[in-house]
């Protein structure tokens, strides 16, 4: 299936990519690091690390999603492998999503790798698990299916470095979304305030996959909540995959 | 039902910011038949790989039509009748030709038996075999050039197109790729290239169309554009006296010597022979008697200095 073949090809190139084990390795460091900050705090030192540990899991997990999909598209039409690829009897949409599948592939794998990283370590210092910190690494993949769609969907319209930067501005203003509706009184009745709430409903609310709190301190989660958070990032994935699949669908390349 | 049709091509670049648009291809119309070997010739920077990427869809005409077997250009199916070789092909740098062709493949549509299939036939027909585990990475442009045609070649398409398949070969490279278009043609495909080496061209050609600053000027079969009469015809001889030559040379329209003796040259055939009879009897030898006729680049000079 053409989807398939251009998916497993991304996933291929992905895997070789050095900057990927670069990551890895600081998500590594952090995971490790997070015992320090533990110590320091008397008797909150598995609290700490389950807190930290999730943190770099998603934090790198980010920066994997935008170092490798911003330059996804973008990278195939600099190099001019595009050509010989699009001329065959296929849709430029599944050329999009064969490119989003691949690296989701990935990036399941890598986070997949990171927590089971976090996890051995949590048990090695005497900690235990629950299924709040599953739930919490399925949401931060969640969250990093959203974010990859927004990357592939750059790469397939902008530089790389453009693409990166509104990425990653989105990721950090996607966690405080809540910014942009609690506004002191002056802004009551402004135009500022009518587009400030627009970005807010645009933005993608990231803090609907941040159940860190509760994971570090054992806080169950409903299963439903996991469910509609997924969902919502689904649906928020299927728009940007649309946009990117309709923008590059006229593109001279 | 023609194998390539375009009617009124146009592409305009937009321009950017400081930039104005550009026009690279200007109202081309051109027809191809089925099973023709048509070169596509023109400068560089002329709009023949803009014509030759609006044909495999990676660009979008901004006016104008252009049709494959038949079919419109835009429509995904019709690319199942398209070979494409771009001018320097790029493939994954980590695949090796196996794994490329299998990609290829898989994306033309093919069944797993159907790709295995399609590998032994063009691993053999392009002498891949030696190669086919080494990556990419490390081809050198005679073999990329291979690779690409494979490539081209995969779900057995009857129209093939390329971009100056023969620019930065080797003279092996470039009589490889001649025999195998002609080849090709033999199977009954319908070539299309492009080409700014006027020589390979002539040689393999039936047809060839101009393309003069995004217009086409000329379109038509090679001895119908090249003026095929004999228009001057060079003789060398040897032997002769200095008064024999000097005779000799008041009836020719040129003379130089050289080591091979004195070159004649004579405007027109008739001319020609009684000048060739007129050494021989003053006891000269005659060394070559060589009718110049039009070469397709000079055909293609005379067409850049019309248009400018």
């Amino acid at each position: 299936m053409r989807v398939l073949a251009v998916a497993r090809n991304t996933f291929r190139e992905a895997v070789r990519d050095k900057v990927l084990y670069v990551l890895l390795l600081f998500a590594a460091a952090a995971i490790f690091g997070s015992k320090a900050l533990g110590w320091i705090s008397i008797g909150q030192d598995i609290k700490i690390v389950k807190d930290l540990s999730l943190a770099a899991v998603s934090v790198f997990g980010v920066l994997i999603a935008i170092f490798v999909g911003t330059n996804l598209v973008y990278k195939e039409i600099d190099k001019r492998t595009i050509y010989t690829i699009l001329c065959r009897p296929m849709h430029r949409w599944e050329f999009i999503l064969g490119k989003y599948l691949g690296l989701a592939a990935l990036l399941a794998l890598v986070t997949a790798v990171m927590a089971a990283v976090a996890a051995v370590y949590v048990v090695v210092l005497g900690g235990s698990l629950d299924v709040t910190f599953f739930q919490a690494v399925l949401l931060i993949y969640g969250q990093l299916l959203l974010i990859t769609a927004l990357a592939v969907l750059l790469s397939a319209v902008t530089s790389p470095i453009l693409g990166a930067i509104i990425v990653f501005s989105t990721y950090v203003v996607g966690h405080a979304t809540s910014i942009f509706t609690e506004l002191p009184p002056q802004f009551d009745g402004t135009f500022s305030k009518r587009v400030l709430e627009a970005v807010y409903y645009i933005i993608p609310n990231l803090s609907n996959f941040d159940i860190r709190a509760e994971a570090a301190n054992g806080v169950p989660v409903a299963p439903g909540y996991v469910l509609w958070a997924m969902a919502y990032g689904a649906v928020y994935t299927a728009v940007l995959l649309i946009i990117a699949s309709l923008a590059f669908q006229d593109k001279d390349v | 039902m023609d194998a390539i049709a375009t009617r009124n091509l146009t592409k305009v670049y937009r321009g950017h910011i400081g930039r104005g648009a550009v026009k690279s291809l200007d109202r081309l119309t051109l027809t191809i038949a089925p099973n023709e070997v048509f070169g596509f010739l023109g400068r560089n920077g002329a709009g023949k790989t803009t014509t030759i990427k609006i044909l495999c869809s990676l660009l979008r005409a901004t006016t104008g039509e252009a049709f494959v077997m038949g079919q419109d250009t835009r429509r995904r199916a019709t690319r199942k009748h398209i070979g494409y070789l771009p001018e320097n092909p790029y493939f994954y740098e980590y695949l090796n030709p196996r794994e490329t062709l299998d990609f290829y493949g898989e994306l033309h549509g093919l069944t797993r038996a159907e790709r295995a299939a399609e590998w032994d036939r063009l691993a053999g027909l392009l002498d891949l075999r030696d190669i086919a585990g080494q990556r990419v990475r490390g081809f050198s442009k005679g073999m990329r050039q291979r690779l690409g045609f494979a490539v081209a070649l995969v779900g057995d398409p009857e129209v093939l197109i390329l971009d100056e398949p023969m620019s930065g070969l080797d003279p092996l490279g470039r009589r490889m790729i001649r025999e195998l278009i002609l080849l090709l043609h033999g199977q009954g495909k319908t070539i299309f290239f492009s080409s700014h080496v006027l020589g390979d061209v002539e040689q393999i050609c039936s047809r060839v169309g101009i393309l003069v600053k995004g217009k086409l000027t000329t379109q038509g079969r090679l001895d119908e554009l090249l003026n095929r009469r004999v228009n001057r015809v060079e003789i060398i001889a040897t032997g002769l006296s200095e008064a024999a030559a000097a005779a000799v040379a008041a009836r020719s329209d040129g003379v130089r010597e050289s080591e091979q003796g004195r070159h004649f040259f004579v405007n027109d055939l008739d001319g020609a022979n009684a000048v060739a009879s007129d050494i021989l009897q003053s006891g000269g030898t005659l060394v070559e008697f060589t009718p110049i006729r039009e070469s397709l680049e000079e055909y293609f000079m005379r067409e850049q200095e019309t248009v400018s």
